[in-house]
């Protein structure tokens, strides 16, 4: 593996030099952290803290457009074929990175969905090594690391004064080509002190699920009353599947303003009571225990079952996020123990 | 606060035999965490507690599903729910029965008079690293904060949720049984809405374009409003669909003006809306203002007594019209 050190000084001219790419990277914005998309690297202030949160529309955007029509000129579907700019996310964390990774059968597999595969197939993922894992954390118990680069191309870990870059793909031995005035090689101390940085973020990961046994145990307990009694606080909200790096449903609508018109995708979340509404007014999931069993069911066990890895990627931010403190790694707990 | 009247009055209450549970706050294990707490026998009556961190309103877990609670052990319409209710809950609760939602009978109120309570982003950001529990209590402006085995004193101005330094309403107007002391209640202030209310319409507008541009249309601002309890709401009308599911500069407007406009008379001022926004939107500035334009206009106060008619079921041949045209 390809190693470089690039000065903390340069880090805006590093990402300068990547104006080919449409570029994204993590700012401040009313409190949270969030993917910017940029024109000037040198004019903005990057916020490097803290997770940015919705990493994941920067590949599955929550509208997007699968085509137009017309009343008149028929119907308009994108070319995938164009010179489309690739595009650069730069500062993310490990557990999106990994999200991707999983998330990538569900668009490749059975109908491949191009509109996914173009984008992943044109993003280039630049993480940034979690340093403080925050208090809801708990990557280490479901095959994560706040080290993993599964999915990135380029891992960025800060050693002080400077960033050490590890390239991991193809991909991203590019970005190393158009920036390579501003690395150097890294010497012994600095490798040292890289791999003490990550050795030191595992250990901060504080929280841990029992995954052992989890999906065999899930489905014995499918009928148990405890789905209602963990379900009770929940109010049926979109933001643990929004916030979440591995929650992919959407659902496809029309809209049309005179005779013109898009079809597009956007967002579904599986807690909304109208997101197994049929047209007949049956609803198979029509309290909120269905829905809770089920978000638990698809990360820990169809997931498993389908694709032989966890849906979950640890992150915590359904944790951190959730009005009525409805707490995964508890429900897990709480599960296990029965 | 001392939460020994409180169990000791759940305590009384379940031995009633016409309640089904009791709805009220617990202390998580960890942090500055609160959750709901739905006790339905003894066992789960010391769990109970008020602390300045119950920053939730409990009162729509009466309407979700219908009220799961009260449904599932009150076949007859006997039975009733008890609740804990803050000023503001309180207010909520009311506007529920007043618009018919929920009957008095059907539910137990213990009134809690509340200072105000913490913002737990606040509080999480200055103390981000605790282990175990930690806990709170107020005395004379300062917060009395315990955790990681040490104790802190910090002033109420830096860790008080927004929303609460607004409140004109800190005592229940309606309750079965009072448990503290009545707080004083200070007059209305209105300066931040002033604020906005001078500016430009290009400042308006580009403010909320700023901040509706972050909206990702999750709607936790409409499931945690006490008073967002229609079993059917135009967001999940398909026909006519009002408000596409887009998200954009264009239906995220529009969905935040109907969202605010359906609360013109309504809002109790409980602060839920902004509580658990993801993105931080300032929404109780739209909720303020349509309450401040309420008052102004039609002589209006939520809450400002137990029986009045909702503002939009009542007409006076005097109220203005100048701005119809």
């Amino acid at each position: 593996m390809n190693c470089f050190i690039l000065s903390k000084n340069n880090l805006n001219d590093f990402l300068a030099a990547l104006d080919s790419y449409e570029l994204f990277v993590p700012i401040r914005k009313n409190g949270i952290t969030v993917l910017a998309h940029i024109d000037d690297p040198l004019a903005i202030k990057l916020d490097l803290t803290s997770q940015p949160y919705l990493v994941k529309q920067t590949i599955f955007p929550q509208t997007e457009s699968l085509f137009t029509f017309d009343r008149k000129k028929g119907i308009k579907a994108p070319s995938f074929e164009t010179n489309h700019k690739s595009q650069v996310v730069f500062g993310i964390r490990s557990c999106d990175a990994r999200g991707f990774c999983i998330i990538d059968p569900v668009f490749e597999e059975d109908y491949p969905d191009p509109y996914y595969i173009h984008k992943r197939k044109s993003t280039i993922l630049i993480g940034l090594q979690c340093i403080e894992p925050f208090t809801n954390c708990f990557c280490t118990s479901v095959g994560g690391s706040p080290s993993s680069t599964e999915g990135l191309d380029l891992q960025f870990t800060d050693i002080g004064e400077s960033y050490f870059v590890e390239v991991i793909t193809q991909k991203g031995e590019e970005i190393i080509k158009v920036t390579a005035p501003f690395l150097s090689c890294p010497d012994k101390n600095q490798s040292v002190k890289k791999d003490e940085v990550k050795k030191d973020a595992e250990q901060k990961v504080k929280r841990k699920i029992d995954v052992n046994q989890l999906s065999q145990k899930i489905e014995q307990i499918f009928e148990d009353s405890v789905w209602s009694d963990l379900a009770e606080k929940c109010i049926s909200c979109g933001i643990c599947t929004f916030f979440c790096p591995t929650c992919y449903c959407f659902d496809i609508q029309d809209e049309i303003i005179r005779g013109k018109g898009k079809r597009l995708r956007t967002w579904d979340s599986c807690m909304y009571s109208e997101y197994t509404a049929h047209a007949s007014g049956y609803n198979p999931r029509p309290t909120r225990m269905e829905r809770l069993r089920n978000r638990i069911y698809h990360k820990f066990k169809q997931n498993i079952d389908r694709y032989g890895v966890s849906g979950c990627v640890g992150c915590g931010r359904c944790i951190t996020l959730c009005p009525s403190n409805e707490d995964i790694v508890e429900n897990i707990e709480t599960l296990q123990r029965l | 606060m001392d939460n020994e009247k409180l169990i000791a009055e759940a305590k009384t209450v379940l031995l009633r035999g016409d309640i089904v549970g009791i709805i009220g706050y617990q202390k998580d294990s960890q942090g500055f965490r609160v959750s709901p707490l739905f006790v339905r026998d003894e066992r789960d009556i010391e769990k109970l507690f008020f602390s300045p961190l119950c920053w939730l309103s409990l009162v729509n877990y009466l309407t979700l599903e219908k009220g799961r609670l009260l449904q599932k052990g009150n076949p007859g319409k006997k039975a009733k729910v008890a609740l804990m209710v803050r000023g503001c809950d309180s207010k909520a609760l009311n506007q529920i029965i007043i618009e018919r939602g929920l009957s008095r009978d059907e539910v137990y109120v213990f009134g809690i008079p509340c200072n105000g309570v913490i913002d737990l982003k606040k509080i999480e950001k200055m103390f981000p690293d605790v282990q175990g529990s930690a806990q709170v209590s107020e005395n004379n402006g300062f917060y009395h904060v315990r955790c990681n085995g040490k104790s802190h004193e910090v002033p109420k101005e830096e860790l008080i949720a927004d929303s609460c330094k607004h409140c004109v309403s800190p005592n229940p107007i309606l309750y079965d049984v009072l448990l503290y002391t009545p707080i004083v209640v200070k007059q209305p202030d209105y300066r931040d809405i002033e604020e906005i209310d001078n500016m430009s319409i290009a400042e308006k507008w580009e403010f909320w374009r700023e901040q509706f541009s972050m909206c990702v249309r999750c709607y936790a601002c409409r499931n945690a409003c006490p008073l967002c309890y229609c079993d059917d709401c135009i967001l999940e009308r398909l026909s006519p669909q009002w408000i596409y599911r887009s998200v954009n500069m264009s239906e995220n407007l529009i969905f935040h003006l109907a969202r605010s406009f359906h609360h013109a008379g309504r809002c109790a001022g409980c602060g839920e809306c902004e509580r658990v926004c993801p993105v931080n939107l300032p929404l109780m500035l739209l909720n303020r203002k349509l309450e401040k334009d309420s008052k102004e206009l039609f002589h209006y106060t939520v809450g400002e007594k137990a029986e009045q008619k909702p503002l939009l079921a009542t007409f006076n041949p005097q109220d203005p019209d100048d701005f119809i045209f």
